[in-house]
């Protein structure tokens, strides 16, 4: 009984929110993009892009909260700590290997989500940098951890309530993100979450892509896709550029 | 002027990079070697990571070399048949040297293996030239004839070729040596490896000076070119606009340097080199020793 209670619950929020947006047509929650597509182009520096929306409730102190997760494309990572071989020359040690690392994390919130949301709900959602589930194989020491979060916090691709979200006239909320030149390109996802009462009561899902453009983009797909004959354009084109200067030089 | 470098997929100031290739590019048309040794580090210092510094370091000593081969050329300066000889060692050199490169890739020690080849093929070839220069300074000022060339064991080698350019007879097998040991170290390194073959065929072999740059440069020509090419295909690691943003300042400054270059004395030139790679190697020593500011790194799992 219990048990199918639990199943059920959700299942009725659900429908609930779903007649009763239907019934006053009017969302709890809307948010968008400035941009859906980033362009990395051979003079790309890196690019900002806003997430905006508004609430149907009044937001700050005492009222609802909004918080933005973006998250990037995952690869595997490898963390690697020099130690000193004889005591004189340092070279990398021991390694651990964690599997599925976002390339780009970003977390804000009207206040830090450790703030507004009860820890097992924090960490179910992945909702602050130490609540990423990042597994890893090799070293066991938690020191591997707390490096690969301190590194790419330096790169500039994990942020945590760096900048806080920005709320005007009590219902308009935005937030600046900012993409360092080294973001991986793919695809990314942005949850917006609406909290109130310790409780996340709307959700909504956002998506933008990151991807190389013109000659960056037909530069890296040939070395991908056809690296044969990106090898020999290589060759040919530094001996066209060396072949140039010496024929520039005589002239000269 | 940020530039985006699509393969080692980060922004530089594309002014910085083509005042390197000036830089090294002069250094190098003024020594008459590559430049490779130094604008590798140099790369790696500025934040280029390391497997795409070494493969785009091969392919702009290629573009280098070139501009300074077909000026050689024009003077007859190169031995085809012992560049021919020195070559095939190389070739199989450069594929076995992209094998290993490939592994210590795979076993996370990339860093490790080019800073101690670099100190200990730069400190090596680095002490021999600047003794031997001093030497050849001190000979000059007591006015003392020098034999040709000495005789010893290597001469004493079956399969005899006759290199009538370098007005040798000698074995094959020490140039196929001199070449294999020097196209591993190149693709290890990033480096067409001028700076230690000019030495190894100067020392070793016994070949004139005046033909030697020449025949040098034609065998880390094809070097270079077999390791862009194979680097590309099974790392695929070669920025080739990295490569043109350095052969921009390295062609020109090439140019600078040899102009210049023809105005000093060989024993004085080579003293000068001699200590620059000394120095070189000196400073990545003393990064492999001192304690690492960041005990932790992370790269991408292969």
């Amino acid at each position: 009984m219990t048990r199918r209670a639990r199943f059920l619950g959700p299942l009725l929020v659900a429908l609930l929110l779903g007649s009763a947006a239907r019934a006053q047509d009017a969302l709890p929650l809307v948010a968008a993009l400035s941009q859906t597509q980033v362009a990395v182009t051979t003079g790309f520096t890196g690019a900002s892009l806003t997430v905006f929306g508004s609430t149907e409730d009044p937001l700050g102190p005492g009222g609802d909260e909004v918080l933005v997760v973006a998250r990037g494309p995952t690869r595997p990572i490898v963390v690697r700590r020099k130690v000193p071989i004889l005591g004189v020359i340092w070279v990398n040690g021991p390694s651990a290997r964690f599997g599925e690392v976002p390339g780009f994390y970003a977390i804000a919130g009207t206040r830090p989500a450790w703030q507004i949301l009860p820890e097992p709900v924090r960490q179910q959602n992945g909702l602050g940098l130490d609540a990423l589930p990042l597994t890893s194989t090799g070293a066991r020491s938690p020191a591997f951890r707390a490096a690969l979060l301190e590194l790419e916090g330096r790169n500039g691709l994990w942020l945590e309530d760096v900048t806080p979200i920005e709320i005007r006239g009590s219902r308009l909320f935005h937030l600046r993100l900012d993409l360092p030149a080294s973001v991986p390109t793919g695809d990314y996802r942005v949850e917006v979450l609406l909290v109130r009462s310790r409780r996340i009561v709307a959700r909504q899902d956002l998506a933008f892509g990151v991807d190389r453009i013109g000659t960056a983009d037909r530069i890296a797909s040939v070395a991908d896709n056809q690296p044969l004959i990106y090898g020999i354009l290589c060759v040919v084109l530094a001996t066209l550029a060396g072949w140039l200067g010496s024929v520039l030089f005589r002239r000269g | 002027m940020q530039v985006y470098l699509p393969i080692a997929e980060m922004s530089v100031d594309a002014l910085l990079l083509v005042g390197i290739g000036l830089g090294v590019g002069w250094l190098s048309g003024l020594f008459g070697v590559g430049g490779g040794f130094l604008l590798t580090p140099l790369l790696i210092l500025i934040g280029i990571p390391s497997p795409v510094a070494v493969a785009s370091g091969a392919n702009q000593t290629l573009g280098a070399s070139v501009s300074g081969l077909i000026a050689q050329w024009r003077r007859g300066n190169v031995d085809v048949k012992m560049g021919g000889v020195l070559l095939a060692g190389g070739l199989l050199g450069s594929a076995a040297g992209v094998q290993l490169f490939g592994f210590l890739r795979r076993i996370g020690q990339v860093d490790l293996a080019v800073a101690l080849f670099y100190v200990v093929v730069l400190g090596t070839v680095g002490a021999l030239m600047v003794n031997e220069s001093i030497r050849a300074i001190l000979r000059r000022r007591q006015a003392r004839p020098r034999r040709l060339h000495e005789h010893f064991w290597a001469h004493g080698l079956p399969f005899k070729m006759r290199f009538r350019k370098s007005r040798l007879y000698i074995s094959v097998i020490p140039p196929l040596l001199v070449g294999f040991g020097i196209g591993m170290l190149s693709a290890v390194m990033g480096v067409g490896g001028g700076f230690m073959l000019v030495p190894a065929m100067i020392y070793f072999l016994g070949m004139p000076t005046a033909v030697v740059i020449g025949t040098s440069l034609f065998q880390v020509v094809f070097v270079a070119a077999n390791v862009t090419l194979l680097q590309a295909v099974q790392l695929g690691t070669v920025d080739i606009v990295l490569t043109m943003l350095l052969l921009v300042g390295g062609v020109a400054g090439a140019q600078f340097g040899a102009a210049m270059g023809a105005r000093l004395r060989g024993e004085e030139t080579r003293v000068l080199l001699g200590l620059l790679v000394l120095g070189v190697a000196g400073s990545l020593l003393w990064d492999l020793l001192r304690t690492p500011p960041h005990l932790f790194s992370i790269g991408p799992a292969l």
